[in-house]
């Protein structure tokens, strides 16, 4: 009972303050507020997105902090009528999946107005940041398909202008070649979201509806036709990942954004495709997933070994680093089509986890391209000499995004591995390659940038300025904190991931949870151990029949016996 | 089918026709071909030059007053003869009809359908048009034309005009 | 003879004027207009003749919340209309509904959006010509009577009022001999299809032996599982309806009767270009779809509605893909317009299958028809700007640099271009959500393909219009390399686009154009009330 209080009045709290809107409206206002500034007080433009940015960051954090980590399901939620005609609702709320990919946005997108200054035309350079925030973070709280949908493409339309608009050399085609592959992708989604809402309406005959949660809870959809529509579904998604034949489009959006972009793209976008598949490809559609599982395992292997090998070839720092996020991403899909605990979580943390060190790696790569006027890893080398501390900052960002156990690449990779070999062992056979591959590019690059002897206009290399310094402090704190770490991540996140597990095994025949067939033998991360060995007790536990017995143990057992009686 | 059938008789009447009177014509008449009655035929004279492409656009305003006036009366006509039947719904509709006709002769007068030489409407509304030109300047005198000195000093007479009228807008501009 | 002249009282129908608001006064407006300019040279003055025009289609648009106020007050609603509140005129060649109602609303705010450009316009090249606007009052009227139409002679008398009156604005611009082909191509073609059209009148006619749309639908429902009851003859209905599909196809724009539209968009003067997308392709559907849908609707829709759904998708795939390959921004523009008539080609579709829930199809075509109103008027408003004297500007390569000289024209014609690619939070989302979203509730396997095809088809043709964006946005400076090259040119668009003249007039048509996009992309249940009564206005 003392919970339930708990929780009804954490929920009467949370009810207080429409938390989610204002972490859309914010950043709307502040771009309403740049408009505003007269456009001879250039330097006010700043000011007032930073500040726009910063707000909105801060009121993530607190939401993160208000969060209840015993609560499965959603919370915060605002729920408006819109179209009410078509059923169409402003249905917000978050959970432990979509929490810290609202918080990674909010923390990235202030570091990234930091980071770099537009060339001109500063006002409507902000004006576009702040709009892409409002867009980013409804993406990640929209539970109405539709809505979703919108903002899903509106963020489109800001990264366009950004990356035409102040990007480098061929800007405006990447700009094109991005808009319109995202576009294409996405466009089969729509038809996919409306022949979901109709089908299931005339199905179960409800009343037309785009709600995610009710659409997945009636599962109305036959085989043939789920399996169709979750392809459209992930289509869209695997454009945005990206996902191996589909990614042509971003070593050329990355390498030609600015900086904030390259960092916005890598750090949020990004995570909308790896996001889509599971909060709408896996929760959606659990059988489709399951079934069809063996094709993005697949492409999420091919992707990792292709992206390293060819990140390995670049003459471009930057285009490397871009390549190495495909790499990284197709860990983050293996992790999500695994369908177990382990894996979904470990996607989950690496996407933050990704967020921040690529997009320090961006940052720093920009940094360099402003010192050197060049990317072309030929070019430079020697840049430990001038500047040790930048290159020891690098060498963080670097090992993190390796996955030195310690740092934040590790524990998600290791999480996606432990998963990927109980559901998939040969493709985590192959996947474990890419991890070795990552070693190489990015030390091998490494080497050639800054080991050596500085020649040329490398020997004047300019040291990290401290003001640089101050924007990449806290993101080599999160790198460390969430390495060493990461257990107030983890228990947010995995409740929402059993609930979503167990939704799978409901609706999914045949399908249980592959258990840990073994412990591993070297435990370098005690939380996830524990946190392994739990699952496997559960599952004993779940078999034999004696759910009962663990429920009053911690709150996100309750829900996942609620899983089980609905089932 | 039958119902087409006087259709087709017609057609085959038609064209049947024709080709009689142009056969007999061939067979019969006596051919004796000169230059002369192998030129262009005008009005019996020998043209002196090539026809000219050009007709002033206010023949085609004259031919559609005409046609106006042709369409109303065979409104009007059957009407005539449905009047008392009809009754006042009838009447209104004829008047309404009346009224549009009657609506386009006005417009076509306003457009200066009825004037000849400089047009009323042009005359108030543009400064550039040259309130010297009249009929005798305007319409092409036959006897005249393709006589080289003549046109030459038509042409003269143009240009003085010409000069004429660009006095004229400057004075207008000045008087406004 | 005497027979030939017995007077024989014949029986006249009792009209309701105050039903036939929309038609006269639009009618009445356009020949009262021509009169005064003719017989009061005061009439002729500036503006004077825009302004009359605008008013008169206020007051046509004044009218209709009161018409629809007494349609709803009706105690008994007319027989056959399936209990909706429905008035049939002179007996039973026009129906005033709550369809009529939204598509006179629709042709009228046309009218007067276009009159506000066309001021700007005609001031700038020279005209002063009060014909231009009593073209576009009786095109309009000739629009209304399109749409209500009930038999289908005077569906035919709609069509043609509105055109002719568009063939000759089409060639009004009396300088540009581009404007004289335009009249010229777009008059042979569309008497043709005309003649097609009343050509399938006739077929119908001899087939059910009526011309009234509750007539020719009556005569078809004794069809049995076999076929048709052995009064009508299908073939000949199809054949009909096939020939009235030509000219209705033909009015719209659609495949394969599409090839006009560039040619003809590239001559005329912008603003009628403008009047053309919006107010004749109102007019065009609405008239479709009461005949279709209320004539042809029960039994043969099985029939024509796969006719429909081919012409959907070939429609929008050829619009979109070969405005890619165009340079001119008025042939662009063509060429997307015929992609939207795609789409609302699938809501038609829709709208003709069997489901037995909601009007979503009706409804689909309807929105876009009013989101499409305002965009394609808001963009060739900007294209008449840009166009510069002589009207002649038009190459895509004249937008370079506009966001520079010209920035809040620029922001208004950005937001009505990605409502017309179907970004979120414009009206064009919702539009193109509404007709996918009716194609997929007809839950067959090509309803899928066409709305697939119908969604990559809008992909596609985004390329189009972020051409346009591009070349104001992001184009003014070039990358070091073709620096010098590029250098001179930036500065000639640069010189002219400053030459720009923007009459505010025409400025605040752009804006509103832009504001209606983004409203109804925000809130996009404004007027969905009067939008359902429109649908279920149409019965089959």
């Amino acid at each position: 009972m003392i919970p339930a209080l708990a929780q009804s009045s954490v929920l009467a709290a949370q009810t207080a303050f429409p938390i989610l809107p204002a972490l859309i409206i914010t950043p709307l206002l502040s771009a309403v507020a740049i408009l505003l500034v007269p456009s001879h007080r250039q330097s006010e433009v700043r000011l007032v997105a930073l500040a726009g940015s910063t707000i909105t960051g801060a009121m993530a954090v607190w939401m993160m902090a208000a969060f209840d980590k015993t609560e499965a399901g959603f919370q915060f939620v605002v729920n408006e009528p819109w179209l009410t005609s078509m059923g169409l609702n402003w249905h917000f709320a978050v959970d432990g999946i979509s929490l810290f990919m609202i918080v990674l946005t909010g923390i990235l997108f202030p570091i990234a107005i930091l980071a770099a200054v537009p060339q001109h035309d500063s006002k409507a350079y902000h004006a576009w940041i702040m709009v892409l925030m409002a867009g980013s973070m409804g993406v990640f709280m929209a539970l109405d398909l539709l809505l979703f949908f919108v903002f899903f493409e509106v963020v489109l339309i800001p990264m366009y202008f950004l990356i035409g608009g102040w990007g480098h050399g061929r800007r405006i085609y990447a700009a094109l070649k991005f808009f319109i592959y995202t576009m294409a992708g996405s466009a089969l989604m729509l038809v996919g979201i409306v022949s979901l809402a109709f089908l299931t309406a005339s199905r179960t005959g409800n009343a037309l509806t785009f709600d995610v949660t009710q659409l997945a809870e009636a599962q109305a959809l036959g085989t043939t036709a789920q399996r169709l529509i979750f392809l459209t579904f992930a289509l869209a998604f695997a454009v945005k990942v990206p996902i191996f034949p589909l990614h042509t489009w971003l070593p050329d959006a990355h390498t030609e954004a600015p900086t904030a972009g390259s960092v916005i793209l890598a750090g949020v976008m990004l995570k909308l495709g790896t996001y889509g598949y599971i909060r709408f490809g896996v929760y959606l559609f659990p059988q489709a997933a399951y079934d069809l599982a063996w094709i993005f395992l697949t492409l999420g292997v091919v992707g990792i070994l292709y992206a390293a090998v060819v990140a390995t070839m670049q003459k471009d720092l930057k285009r490397l680093v871009a390549y190495s996020s495909v790499a990284h991403l197709g860990f983050i899909v293996l992790g999500i089509f695994t369908l177990n605990t382990q894996g979904l979580t470990g996607s989950v943390f690496q996407m933050v986890a990704h967020g921040v060190s690529t997009g320090a790696l961006f940052i720093m790569v920009g940094w360099v391209y402003e010192r050197r006027h060049t990317r072309q890893i030929a070019e430079l080398g020697g840049l430990q000499k001038p500047a040790p501390i930048f290159a020891a900052a690098f060498t963080l960002v670097m090992l993190s995004s390796i996955g030195l156990p310690g740092l934040n690449g590790f524990t998600g990779e290791f999480l996606i591995l432990l998963g990927g070999f109980q559901a998939a062992r040969w493709w985590t056979v192959f996947a474990v390659l890419g991890v070795i591959l990552a070693a190489l590019y990015l030390l091998w690059a490494y080497q050639r940038v800054f080991h050596g002897t500085p020649t040329g206009d490398n020997i004047d290399m300019p040291e990290l300025k401290a003001s640089e310094g101050l924007v990449l402090l806290p993101l080599l704190v999160l790198i460390v904190f969430m390495g060493v770490y990461p257990k107030p991540m983890l228990e947010r996140i995995e409740p929402s991931i059993e609930r979503l597990v167990a939704h799978v095994e409901a609706n999914v025949d045949g399908f249980i949870e592959p258990g840990p067939v073994q412990v591993p033998e070297r435990p370098s991360d005690a939380v996830t151990l524990t946190e392994a060995l739990e699952e496997a007790e559960k599952k004993a536990a779940r078999e034999e029949g004696e759910v009962e017995d663990s429920v009053d143990e911690e709150g996100r057992e309750a829900s996942l016996a609620e899983g089980e009686t609905t089932k | 089918m039958a119902q087409y059938l006087p259709v087709l008789a017609l057609l085959l009447l038609g064209s049947g026709f024709a080709a009689i009177n142009l056969v007999v014509s061939k067979l019969v008449s006596p051919s004796r071909p000169t230059e002369e009655k192998l030129a262009p035929y005008e009005c019996g004279i020998v043209p002196g030059r090539e026809p000219p492409h050009r007709f002033p656009v206010r023949f085609y305003l004259i031919a559609m007053l005409f046609i106006i006036f042709d369409i109303e009366i065979v409104f009007l006509y059957p009407w005539a003869v449905a009047n008392a039947g009809l009754g006042r719904f009838g009447l209104v509709a004829i008047l309404i009809f009346s009224a549009l006709v009657f609506e386009s002769f006005i417009y076509l007068i306003s457009k200066g359908a009825l004037d000849w030489g400089t047009l009323q409407v042009n005359r108030r509304l543009s400064p550039m048009v040259n309130e010297d030109r009249t009929v005798e300047s305007t319409v092409r005198k036959v006897g005249l034309v393709g006589r080289f000195e003549e046109v030459e000093s038509l042409k003269d007479a143009l240009i003085d005009g010409n000069a004429a009228t660009d006095s004229v807008p400057e004075q207008d501009g000045a008087a406004a | 003879m005497m027979s030939l002249f017995a007077q024989v009282p014949v029986s006249t129908p009792e009209i309701q004027w105050f039903y036939l608001a929309p038609i006269l006064i639009l009618a009445l407006g356009g020949v009262l207009l021509i009169t005064l300019t003719s017989v009061a040279p005061v009439m002729r003055g500036r503006h004077i003749s825009a302004l009359f025009t605008v008013a008169t289609g206020v007051l046509a648009l004044a009218f209709l919340p009161f018409i629809a106020a007494r349609l709803d007050g009706l105690v008994d609603p007319v027989a056959g209309q399936g209990g909706r509140p429905a008035v049939d005129l002179v007996s039973s060649a026009l129906v005033v509904d709550h369809f009529t109602l939204w598509v006179s609303g629709l042709i009228s705010v046309a009218v007067i959006l276009v009159a506000v450009m066309l001021d700007g316009y005609l001031e700038r090249e020279g005209f002063e010509s009060p014909e231009w606007y009593a073209l576009l009052l009786i095109s309009a009227s000739g629009g209304v009577i399109l749409a209500s139409a009930e038999d289908l002679i005077v569906t035919f008398l709609g069509l043609e009022i509105l055109s002719i009156a568009v063939y000759v604005l089409a060639a009004l611009h009396l300088r540009r001999s581009e404007s004289q082909e335009a009249g010229f191509k777009y008059f042979i073609l569309g008497a043709l299809s005309s003649a097609i059209f009343l050509y399938g009148i006739a077929m119908v006619y001899g087939a059910t032996g009526s011309t009234t749309l509750t007539g020719v639908a009556g005569s078809m429902t004794g069809r049995n599982a076999a076929g048709l009851s052995p009064a009508v003859d299908s073939s000949l209905v199809m054949v009909g309806i096939a020939l009235m599909l030509i000219g209705f196809g033909f009015k719209v724009s659609a495949f394969p009767l599409h090839i006009w539209t560039p040619d003809v968009y590239q001559g005329s003067p912008t603003p009628i270009v403008g009047f053309m997308t919006s107010a004749v392709k109102v007019a065009a559907f609405g008239g479709m779809m009461r005949v279709f849908l209320v004539g042809f609707g029960g039994t043969f829709a099985s029939d024509w509605r796969v006719l429909v759904l081919f012409m959907a998708g070939f429609t929008i795939l050829f619009g979109s893909f070969l405005a890619i390959v165009q340079t001119n921004i008025k042939r662009t523009m063509a060429f997307s317009s015929i992609a939207h008539a795609g789409f609302m080609l699938v809501g038609l579709y829709a709208a003709a299958s069997p489901v037995a829930i909601g009007d979503t199809g009706k409804r689909a075509v309807l929105f876009y028809l009013l989101a499409y109103t305002f965009m394609s008027i808001g963009t060739f408003a900007v294209i008449s700007i840009v166009g510069k004297k002589g009207d002649g500007n038009h190459s895509i390569e004249a937008y370079r640099g506009l966001a520079k000289r010209e920035p809040l024209l620029a922001m208004a014609f950005t937001v009505l271009l990605f409502g017309q690619v179907g970004a979120p939070f414009t009206a064009g989302f919702f539009a193109k959500f509404r007709v996918i979203a009716a194609a997929a509730q007809v839950e067959r396997t090509e309803a899928y393909i066409l709305a697939g095809v119908a969604m990559l088809g809008a992909a596609v043709g985004a390329y189009l219009y972020l051409r346009v964006v591009v070349a104001m946005f992001l184009d003014v400076q070039e990358s070091p390399s073709t620096e010098m090259a590029d250098s001179a040119d930036e500065t000639l668009a640069l010189v002219e686009v400053r030459a720009l003249e923007v009459p505010p007039a025409t400025l605040a048509v752009v804006l509103l154009a832009a504001v209606v996009t983004l409203v109804l992309g925000i809130f996009p249940d404004i007027g969905s009330g009067a939008l359902a009564e429109a649908a279920l206005a149409l019965v089959r």
